[in-house]
């Protein structure tokens, strides 16, 4: 200790010296601000132009500049963002001039300061693949989730929202996703706190065969209003500091802060109401369609099927939805002193679902505050967030095969019955409709309109997220840093089903509790070297980092109930013999890190990063627990050295970045080691018709469970052209995954036919491009425009041993497609490969024609209505070529306006609903399906069968938001900055996919992608709203 | 300066360091995974409960073997039983065809639903006995009671190589619980095991468990078994050169003891003598809701009714949706009959009653029911087009009779009969005729014929236990076996003319290939010949 404290003196005494300077100076002093708002803007550089003189303001635009030799100067204000500004200015021999900046905003993407993964970096300093999102430019319209904002405004990012149900999970894949059975998703770090990305709600009841409904967001619990920007980490060099977690990407989400200045108090209120209605039907037979093709088709369905038919004339898609509501209500308020600042914001957010009976209520509260003490040489900090999430699910499926939940129904129900009988209760088939009282029994095909508003199905659950930090100055160049985090969920899922209700009929009323709790502790300690020498900067972070995640659940469900009226409030008045045994579980985990990073600045020309992390997770087995990633790379920024002053070409800025590093995934569930012992009523076996308790051998351990490795190297060029007028980067990457985690098949005998093992590589490339242009700029009005670019392939390399030739995934859905899959991960060919028999025909008996290879039994002339093995080809791929964003910022006066488009061309999608349903069959159930099929020569009893038919084109272009908004003279709101708007989301889609939307994910299988199973219709929305500032 | 440093170093090091210490005393990098929840090998099995908690998991490995595992196999390959695709219900990638054709490939939807999943499920019944077997031998449990129950769990583990052995052959044979690659070895040295095991454990089996223990495995199952081992002989005992289209006879295959045919006789009357078993008079008492009280069971599946889904579901596969009412929904419509199955039955046999023919009612009310289009549901025994089938074509089994309203689907407290008295007397009608014994077979014959079928008796010959055992046992999962060993596997027609190519040349496909999906687990295994 003794000799860092020597060591450190004399650094200090060092850089003091050099800093002390003759007396033929003066300084420079002023202040930088917006030229649209007048507001300072921290973290400019100025820079007195062919001198080492320079500095950054601070949070109120102000910076002052000693020791810069007398005479006249030319100065130099750049924050990359907004157009670079000179002066000249003349200093005074030991007096000051002041010299004012006013800087005109150029690009929304990018910010000077970057958060980077514990700690910032300037911009021009980032030597890894970087891009940063603001809150305020991105948050427009309904926005549930902070992952929203990212959709379409940054390249290599793609987002699917997974349905179009309010809170439901998104597909989030940085780079492609490199991963077949570990997780995709990236990491989420909230100021500084990595999030626990793991569902928390308890999962759906499985009541009547319904699916669980998707993961929720894990970030339907933020406020996005909060949000102050996002920064998304997407190459190895960036994302090594995380190193075990980083495979994915990380995307850094940091809340908005109390004003820096002191004393300055502000309140913003913001308000919106959003309207939502499905974008698009399926187009279902209606009730006259519908009696008019069984009537034509006696001959085939029988002649009672006339007898069957009702009177009615119901539009089942029609009926289960609705326009939906959504209101949002924020307050915030921050001020401070000198001393202390703080920012608080509550929140209310209350989104209806488009279908019936579902929803999602938010009310949250964020306090950031912090605390400057010991002569303000010690920071203490806190970020605390409480939200309460009610969430209301409709009982809808996204998979499924012989009992359908609301979507299946919605699409089989028969039109020519009515949604309600005589005596206003729900028609259930079994009743007559003219029936004066009939309680439903138990049926395969259910009233989705009697589903969706008798069976219950909430889950409320309150997270509270927090860290508390401390950091100390000890000197100007070494500062520690001390963070205790934890994000900490108790959820409840309450389900009900009355015995009134189709559903709840075959159970004797149904109702279900289940809790969930998630606690995730996390401990950082930091140290931060960062000295200057002259313009060369060296900043030097050290780290440990522990991590540990406890998950608990319980589940208790009864039935054979005498009443409807306890719901899920008495399970013991329902008769337990016949109820499932309660059950419950806990895991738990830790993650321990060393780490250090170092980035090196020479002359603001030269930037080197260099990263090494060691980490060890108790999910491995012991003796590959531990792993070390490094990184390293470097930047070069030519637009400073001398040859480019000229900005030749017009080129105003330029750099060249290189980087490579190692990164991990470990995202398996814990305990994946051992070979677990567990009784359940699987293992159980009823020796003389008495249940015994049985123990099942759970899980094949895997003694040799190791990370899943990702190298990444990154190309990177920075480009500003025209006085930065157009400003974006370029970037190439070339991933490699090996030692894959994979669940497969272990040689038998084994207790468990699978387990996970590290199996396999995988490869992504990719290019990504942005530019941002400022295509017109006058005073007060101004336009602007975004382009994102991103062309990826991913491609598996090897599946380990070579004697596994492929793995199946992407189930199909529905009724009579067990067993079958859409797609195979083979080498040589990109995950979300679809694999099966290429369509060629209807023959004239109606049977549907493939075409076929000799070794086929039953193939004749290369054609075959029963398709083998040896028939199946690879028939698509769910991959885009390219994903294009476009969007624009108009300034006029008081009003402004964006709008965003997105683009996705190339790649496949199945269309599961078309192939089950788009079947004149159905008819011979008493059941509807899509009009699409009446135009298809199928015959009647033609079953479906999975085939290039169903997989079509996904290329979209999609108008995803419009705002317009109006800035309310202060002259009429008393000097408050108010601000109105209307906003539009999902308002145009081109596309040839005849589905509801082409943009499509369902969980179906390993890794599979582009599987359209009756997904949540999605919605076109529109917001009007008000912010006002105080 | 250099003091308020000092001062200020002081300070941050007790507002640091001291959570500091807290956090990293106890875990600074410790990483061990203790699970709450679960039990390991090593801390599991101290207890009575424990031990037979953990035969217990062995036996539930059963339940597997029934619905589309092993058992359902031996029917659906064969005239006994067919999944017609009917409509968009039961196509699923044509993989109930795939195996009812025999067109089966190491990739196709038969084999990569049905024979990969028959083999991993029968290999982890076999795992989970190596587990429980190295625990038995480990414990301190008392010497006869240790010697009991690893007879239990060897002749369990004997009948799961039984299952894998019918099905491919020569199998890994493994009887330790490391993880890892194994060759297979051939079909005579797992015929071998089989036997060793089986004579090994008999005599430690108990006659009979008290009522309590009902469905442990007794010294009558491991003789059935055995018997069953035996007749078989001429087909599990050979590497190659199985008939495809002679009878394969147990005679001349030479066994612990002499003639695999005397066995076979040997074992079977063991169990015939025991004193234990008799035939059920009423003939379908073997098979309803309460036939663990059925005198002729030697070795079942035991089922439970309540909701927990450890019930049997056969009435589900394969009556329709109308007919029942579960906790979820009804059953599904699927598994039938062949026309020239059903017509096997004579009507004055009172066997032909385990089919559902003609107008059909509910079993919860009695009442006639309809098909889901409104028609009257009349079970008819032509299925004209297999590929697209009516709901109501195809005659439906209802030997294991359903109980109105159970709580789900598979909660039909009938247990599943793997052995019954009433084959042992076939078995030793069959090796009494290998011998030459015509009169002796007759009289075994007659035991069970003529308790069903008194008015048409039938004169003993190899076709006519054939065709008996199909009486008997359709649906039990005996014909695959029955025919291969008849040499009638390959050439069986169908007079519904759905059959496919003749595959009489095809003799390969007297055994299942290993899926694509096996093999690549294990680069050690090679294909059986022909695939």
């Amino acid at each position: 200790m003794a000799a860092v404290r020597s060591v450190v003196a004399s650094l200090a005494a060092l850089l003091l010296s050099t800093a002390s300077l003759g007396a033929q100076t003066g300084s420079i002093r002023g202040r930088v601000v917006d030229s649209a708002t007048s507001q300072g803007l921290p973290n400019v550089s100025v820079v007195v132009e062919g001198t080492q003189a320079g500095t950054l303001t601070r949070n109120d635009g102000t910076f002052d500049i000693a020791g810069v030799s007398a005479g006249a100067h030319s100065v130099r204000a750049r924050r990359i963002g907004y157009a670079a500004h000179s002066v000249q200015v003349t200093v005074p021999a030991g007096g000051s001039v002041t010299a004012t900046f006013m800087l005109v905003q150029q690009s929304t993407v990018l910010t000077e300061v970057v958060v980077t993964g514990y700690g910032t970096q300037r911009r021009e300093a980032i030597t890894g693949s970087v891009a940063t999102v603001e809150g305020a430019d991105a948050n427009k319209g309904v926005v549930t989730n902070a992952t929203q904002l990212v959709q379409g405004r940054v390249s290599g990012v793609e987002i699917i929202q997974n349905s179009g149900e309010p809170g439901a999970g998104s597909q989030i894949r940085i780079r492609g996703g490199t991963s077949i059975s570990a997780s995709n998703d990236p990491l989420y770090v909230i100021d500084g706190v990595p999030l626990q990305n793991e569902s928390t709600t308890p999962g759906a009841a499985g009541i009547g065969s319904i699916n669980p409904a998707l993961p929720r967001n894990p970030l339907n619990s933020i406020n996005p209003n909060d949000i102050e920007n996002i920064t998304i980490l997407k190459d190895a060099s960036a994302t090594a500091i995380y190193g075990s977690r980083g495979a994915n990407g990380v995307i850094l989400i940091q809340t908005k802060r109390g004003a820096n200045a002191g004393n300055a108090s502000e309140m913003e209120y913001e308000t919106y109401v959003g309207a939502a209605s499905p974008a698009k039907t399926l187009g279902l037979l209606n009730g006259d369609e519908y009696r008019a093709f069984v009537n034509a088709n006696l001959a085939t369905l029988g002649a009672n099927a006339a007898a069957g038919l009702g009177p009615a004339n119901t539009d089942w898609e029609k009926e289960l939805t609705r326009t939906a509501l959504a209101t949002n209500h924020n307050l915030a308020f921050s001020g401070g002193s000198a001393q202390t600042h703080y920012r608080a914001s509550l929140n209310y957010f209350d989104q209806e679902g488009v279908v019936q009976a579902n929803g999602l209520k938010r009310y949250q509260g964020r306090l950031n505050a912090a605390h400057y003490a010991l002569n303000q040489k010690l920071r203490l900090g806190l970020n605390l967030m409480s939200s309460r999430v009610n969430n209301t699910f409709s009982p809808n499926e996204n998979t499924g095969g012989f009992l359908g939940g609301l979507f299946t129904n919605m699409v089989i129900f028969n039109p020519t019955f009515p949604v309600k009988r005589a005596d206003g209760t729900y028609f259930e088939t079994g009743c007559a409709v003219t029936a004066s009282s009939c309680t439903p029994s138990a049926q395969d095909v259910r009233n989705p309109v009697a589903m969706a508003n008798q069976l219950s199905d909430v889950a409320p659950e309150t997270r509270l997220l927090g860290n508390f930090n401390a950091t100390v100055a000890l000197t100007e160049y070494l500062s520690t840093q001390t963070t205790f985090g934890v994000d900490n969920t108790d959820a409840e899922r309450r389900t009900f089903a009355p015995r009134s209700s189709a559903v709840g009929a075959a159970y004797g009323g149904y109702a279900r509790q289940a809790e969930r709790s998630l606690q995730n502790l996390n401990f950082q300690q930091l140290v931060t070297l960062s000295p200057h020498f002259g313009s060369n900067d060296l900043e030097v972070v050290g780290g440990y980092e522990y991590t540990k995640d406890d998950n608990r659940g319980f589940d208790a469900q009864s039935q054979g109930f005498i009443t409807d009226v306890f719901g899920v409030n008495n399970l013991q008045a329902g008769t337990q013999a016949s109820s499932p045994v309660p059950t419950s579980y806990e895991t738990e985990s830790s993650l321990v890190s060393f780490f250090s990073r170092a980035n090196l600045s020479l002359s603001h020309k030269y930037f080197l990063t260099g990263v090494l992390r060691r980490d060890g997770s108790s999910r491995l087995a012991p003796g590959h627990q531990w792993a070390v990633f490094p990184a390293l790379s470097a930047s070069w920024r030519l637009s400073e050295q001398d040859f480019m002053r000229d900005q030749p070409f017009g080129i105003s800025s330029l750099a060249l970045r290189v980087g490579w590093g190692k990164q991990g995934n470990q995202a398996v569930q814990p305990y994946q080691t051992q070979l677990l012992l567990r009784a359940d009523p699987g293992a159980s076996y009823p020796f003389g018709g008495v249940i015994s308790s049985g123990l099942r051998a759970a899980q094949v351990g895997n003694p040799d469970l190791k990370w899943e490795t990702a190298t990444q190297t990154n190309f990177g060029v920075d480009y500003g052209f025209m006085q930065d007028k157009i400003t974006g980067a370029v970037e190439y990457y070339q991933k490699d995954t090996k030692d894959l985690l994979l669940e497969v098949s272990v040689p038998q005998p084994a207790v468990v036919s699978t387990r996970i093992e590290n199996i396999g590589s995988l490869r992504n490339r990719g290019v990504e491009a942005y530019g941002d242009i400022s295509l017109y700029k006058a005073p007060k009005r101004t336009l602007t425009m975004g382009l994102v670019f991103t062309k990826e392939k991913n491609e598996v390399t090897s599946l380990g041993d070579t004697s596994r030739k492929f793995i199946n995934t992407g189930f199909v859905s529905g009724q009579g497609q067990s067993n079958q899959y859409s797609q195979r991960i083979m080498v040589g060919q990109p995950i979300g490969t679809f694999f099966g028999p290429v369509f060629l025909h209807v023959n004239s008996a109606g049977q549907q024609v493939f075409a076929c290879t000799s070794k086929s039994a039953d193939c004749t002339n290369g054609e075959t209505t029963n398709p083998s093995d040896d028939d199946k080809q690879v028939i698509g791929n769910a991959n885009p070529t390219f994903t294009l964003g476009v969007r624009n910022n108009a300034t006029w006066y008081n009003f402004d306006a964006s709008w965003l488009w997105r683009a996705e061309v190339g790649g496949d999608v199945f269309n599961n609903t078309a192939l089950v349903y788009a079947s004149k069959g159905d008819a011979k159930q008493g059941r509807n399906f899509l009009r699409s099929a009446l135009d298809q020569p199928d015959a009647i009893n033609e079953p479906s069968k999975f085939s290039s038919r169903w997989v079509e084109s996904r290329t979209f272009t999609r108008l995803q938001n419009v705002t317009v908004g109006y800035q309310v003279p202060t002259s009429f709101t008393r000097g408050r900055a108010t601000r109105l708007y209307l906003s539009g989301d999902n308002l145009v889609l081109f596309t040839n996919y005849s589905g509801y939307d082409p943009e499509v994910f369902v969980s179906s299988g390993l890794a599979s992608r582009g599987i359209d199973y009756l997904v949540y219709p999605p919605a076109r929305r529109y917001t009007l709203g008000a912010r006002v500032q105080f | 300066m250099k003091n308020h440093l000092t001062q200020l170093a002081g300070r941050v090091k007790l507002v640091l360091l001291a959570p500091m210490l807290l956090v990293l005393g106890q875990n600074c990098t410790s990483l061990t995974e203790v699970p709450h929840d679960a039990l390991t090998p090593e801390t599991a099995f101290k207890s009575d409960a424990e031990i037979l908690a953990g035969v217990a998991g062995v036996y539930a490995g059963l339940r597997a073997v029934e619905w589309v595992g092993y058992e359902t196999l031996q029917d659906l390959t064969t005239d006994a039983s067919i999944v017609p695709t009917r409509g968009n219900d039961w196509y699923d990638n044509g993989q109930w065809l795939d195996l009812h054709r025999q067109t089966w490939t190491p990739n196709s939807a038969g084999t990569l639903a049905f024979v990969d999943g028959s083999w991993n499920d029968l290999f982890a019944g076999v795992a989970k006995a190596n587990l429980m077997i190295d625990v038995i031998e480990k414990s301190g449990l008392a010497q006869a009671r240790k010697d009991s129950t690893l007879a239990e769990l060897r002749t369990l583990r004997a009948w799961y190589y039984y299952m894998l052995q019918d099905m491919f052959g020569g199998v890994p044979l493994v009887t330790t619980t490391e993880l890892k690659q194994y060759a297979r070895v051939s079909r005579d040295s797992v015929f071998r095991f089989l036997e060793k095991e089986l004579l090994d454990s008999r005599g430690n089996l108990p006659d009979k468990w008290p009522a309590g223990s009902y469905g442990r495995l007794t010294k009558g199952a491991a003789n059935a078994i055995l018997a069953s081992l035996y007749i078989n002989a001429g087909v599990f005992d050979k590497n190659s050169g199985v008939s495809a289209t002679a009878y394969n006879s147990c005679s001349g295959v030479t066994v612990t003891g002499g003639d695999a045919c005397a066995g076979a006789i040997a074992a079977a009357n063991a169990v015939i003598n025991s004193g234990v078993y008799s035939l059920n008079t009423n003939w379908l008492n073997n098979f309803n809701a309460s036939n663990k009280s059925s005198p002729e069971n030697i070795f079942v599946i035991v089922h439970a009714s309540d909701g927990s889904g450890i019930g049997g579901n056969w009435p589900m596969r394969t009556l329709h949706y109308n007919q029942l009412n579960t906790g979820q929904g009804g059953p599904w419509n699927g598994f039938a009959t062949l026309a020239e199955t059903y017509n096997a039955f004579d009507a004055t046999d009172d066997r032909r009653a385990m089919w559902l023919v003609g107008q059909q009612k509910s079993f919860e009310t009695g009442q006639n029911v309809t098909d889901r289009a409104g028609t009257p549901l009349v079970f008819t025994a032509k299925i004209a087009d297999v590929d697209a089938a009516n709901e109501a074509e195809g005659i439906r089994f209802n030997k294991f009779a359903p109980i109105p309203s159970p709580p789900v689907g598979s909660a039909q407290p009938a247990d599943y009969t793997f052995f019954r008295l009433a084959e042992m007397y076939l078995i030793k009608a069959e090796a009494l005729l290998a011998q030459g014994n015509t009169a002796a077979a007759q009289t075994e014959f007659n035991r069970v014929h003529n308790l069903h079928d008194a008015a048409n008796p039938v004169t003993v010959s190899r076709d006519a236990i054939l065709k008996e055992r199909l009486l008997e046992f359709a649906g039990e999962g005996k014909r695959r076996s029955d025919m291969i060993r008849h040499g009638k596997f390959l050439s069986w027609t169908e007079a519904s003319a759905h059959g496919h190519t003749d595959k009489s040349s095809q003799a390969f496909r007297l055994l299942f290939p290993l899926s694509s999906n096996s093999l690549g687990s294990n680069p050690l295994l090679t294909q059986n010949p022909g695939y």
